[in-house]
């Protein structure tokens, strides 16, 4: 990644022509995009499938960021719309015989109607209380589906149609759900609610205190956040292609999330793809010793967050300043003393 | 802006019993008492953040004791906190924007220069794009009045927004105060230190026991028996408070 001088650049804040680096970052995003839809081309059918995990699990930590990192919304029951993709899938392809593409239509809405819903009791708490609130409301969902005669109780799907979808396409899918988060967020963040977003990211009182509506904010993100989420579980049952309440609706979900976003750096728009590439790996190394794989990554994760407490984007901004995707407001140009010496000097 | 009969109690510990106080335009009410007067109380209930037992709070002429903190802000109340409140990791700059965006409802676009042109006029436009939370105490508590004259207010709620600083650094934060009471805007200033509140204020008032004891010009205020007694009372010298860090 480009070492080179930019971010330094970038914090010290020389407005002004913007420098090499700015100037190329589209393009060089653009090249990494073309690279890495091209990766079946040239990686085995290991790398493909890794692949395939490393854009799935992007997504969930996205989203998932978006929820604490940003509007500090730290949820423990977003599995709930990982569930709600994987058996929109399964439904909608094994019981009813339609077609893939309407699956993500109707995850959406599905998720977009809980999300709803829920939002009444668990945005009345806050704190922890909600943090406990999205877990019971998804163990309560887990259990319903477990008793749920519509969905075959506990007898769970076999996902036939994803057998038929080759590694490649089944590639790009992912690519396109996780870089499509990636970006998702960007946007997010460069648009009016971003700037309300990171005001509640660094002091939630604070910022109503100066106009920041919080409730509409962290609902709006909410809705978003687990809307893609379902639309990401589709995709990790297309590739899962065996659908049962207990795994869909598994905690551990969340748990990788978490996982994803603290050592990657919770708040940032970086960290849950450095995080997701890290841990994808690390499981994919840990198979090798079963039993033990739990306790693996958690040691992990304790040695990250030791050295980087900020998670390790944290860490890369907070020693080189740099940021691959900056969401900085730069004032306009106009009158009165802009470019002082110290500018440069004080970095 | 006018408080009546302002009260509010936490389980027994009844801290406002009874505060009045006006405010008018273009004029700057000082507000000192001992610690734990209830001061920064009083401040959070004006802005909606505690809900009083009892009382008025006429702002532009309505009673706005049921408008929410938001709505509070969009009519024109802003306000510093004691302990400066900036989001650390925005620039100074956007720390700004925040105020202009969201506290007076413009597109980020406008709301832009008017960001910048209060860099310029609390002096800071050359660290505007320095993260808030790698700033010194005077530029931090510069800011916190830069973010809430960005909210664009009508009235201007300060809380100790002096308090830790030096005399030359007290001097910068006064200068700022006069440029916004000469826009015509109405401060309260509460603080500590009772000098910078001769200077400082067209008015002073003294708040304790949860009453607004007396009120007048700040020589008179400043000299009288309640006030000593007030200071005293409270078992501290109001010269020795100065020190603080
Ligand atoms: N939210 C709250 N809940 C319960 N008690 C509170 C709350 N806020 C303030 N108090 C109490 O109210 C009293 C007044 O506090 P306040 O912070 O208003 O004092 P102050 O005049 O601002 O003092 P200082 O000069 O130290 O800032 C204190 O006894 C404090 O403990
Ligand atoms: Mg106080």
């Amino acid at each position: 990644m480009g070492a080179r001088t930019s971010g330094i650049r970038q914090i010290g804040g020389a407005p002004g022509p913007r420098g090499g680096w700015a100037a190329r970052k589209p393009l060089v995003l653009a090249a990494a995009v073309v690279v890495l839809a091209l990766l079946p081309l040239y990686a085995s059918d290991y790398g493909i499938s890794v692949g395939i995990l490393i854009f799935l699990y992007m997504s969930l930590g996205q989203m998932w960021n978006l929820l604490a990192g940003y509007s500090g919304l730290v949820s423990l029951g977003q599995q709930a719309f990982v569930g709600i993709g994987g058996y929109t899938l399964a439904m909608v392809t094994q019981a009813y015989h339609m077609s893939i593409a309407l699956s993500f239509f109707i995850a959406a809405g599905v998720s977009l109607a809980f999300a709803l819903v829920i939002s009444f009791p668990i945005f009345k708490m806050s704190g922890v209380y909600f943090t406990v609130g999205t877990w019971i409301v998804s163990e309560a969902l887990l259990v319903f589906f477990r008793n749920w005669a519509f969905v075959k109780y506990d007898a769970g799907y076999n996902i036939t149609v994803a057998y038929r979808i080759s590694m490649p396409a089944l590639y790009l899918g992912a690519l396109a759900v996780g870089l499509g988060a990636t970006a998702l967020v960007y946007f997010i963040l460069r648009s009016r609610m971003g700037l309300a977003l990171m005001a509640i990211r660094d002091d939630e009182s604070a910022a109503e205190a100066r106009g920041v509506r919080l409730y509409r904010t962290k609902l709006a993100c909410f809705l978003i956040s687990s809307v893609y989420t379902g639309i990401t579980g589709v995709v990790l049952y297309l590739n899962i292609t065996y659908v049962k309440p207990g795994a869909a609706f598994g905690i551990d979900w969340t748990v990788c999330m978490v996982f994803i976003v603290v050592i990657g750096g919770l708040g940032t728009i970086e960290g849950p793809v450095i995080g997701a590439v890290i841990y994808v790996i690390l499981r994919q190394y840990t198979y090798n010793f079963p039993g033990i794989s739990m306790i693996m990554l958690g040691v992990a994760a304790v040695a990250i967050i030791m050295l980087a407490p900020e998670g390790i984007m944290g860490a890369v901004h907070g020693r080189f300043g740099f940021r691959l995707f900056s969401t900085e407001r730069r004032p306009p140009p106009g009158t009165g003393p802009r470019q002082y010496p110290e500018d440069a000097a004080d970095v | 802006m006018s408080v009546e009969n302002l009260a509010i109690s936490f389980g027994s510990n009844q801290v406002l019993k009874s505060v009045n106080l006006e405010l008018h335009a273009g004029e700057t009410l000082g507000v000192i008492g001992p610690n734990g007067a209830g001061k920064t109380v009083m401040l959070n209930i004006m802005t909606g953040i505690l809900k009083p037992d009892g009382g008025r709070l006429v702002f532009l002429g309505r009673d706005i004791l049921k408008e929410g903190v938001v709505e509070r802000v969009r009519m024109g109340l802003g306000r510093t906190f004691q302990i400066p409140r900036s989001f650390r990791n925005m620039t100074a700059y956007e720390n700004s924007l925040v105020g202009a965006v969201f506290g007076s409802g413009l597109t980020e676009r406008a709301a832009g220069a008017r960001a910048r042109d209060i860099l310029d006029m609390i002096g800071l436009s050359g660290k505007k794009l320095e993260p808030a939370g790698k700033l010194g105490l005077l530029d931090r508590k510069r800011l916190e009045i830069g973010v809430a004259l960005a909210t664009g207010p009508r009235a201007l709620l300060l809380d100790e927004a002096a308090g830790g600083l030096t005399e030359s650094e007290v001097a910068e934060i006064l200068g700022i105060v006069r440029k916004v009471k000469e826009s015509g805007v109405g401060v309260i200033w509460i603080e500590h230190v009772l000098q910078t509140m001769l200077h400082g204020t067209d008015r002073v008032m003294l708040l304790a026991e949860g009453r607004d004891v007396i009120c007048g010009r700040p020589r008179d205020v400043m000299s009288s028996r309640e006030v000593e007694e007030a200071y005293l009372g409270a078992g501290v010298g109001a010269r020795t408070r100065r020190k603080r860090a």
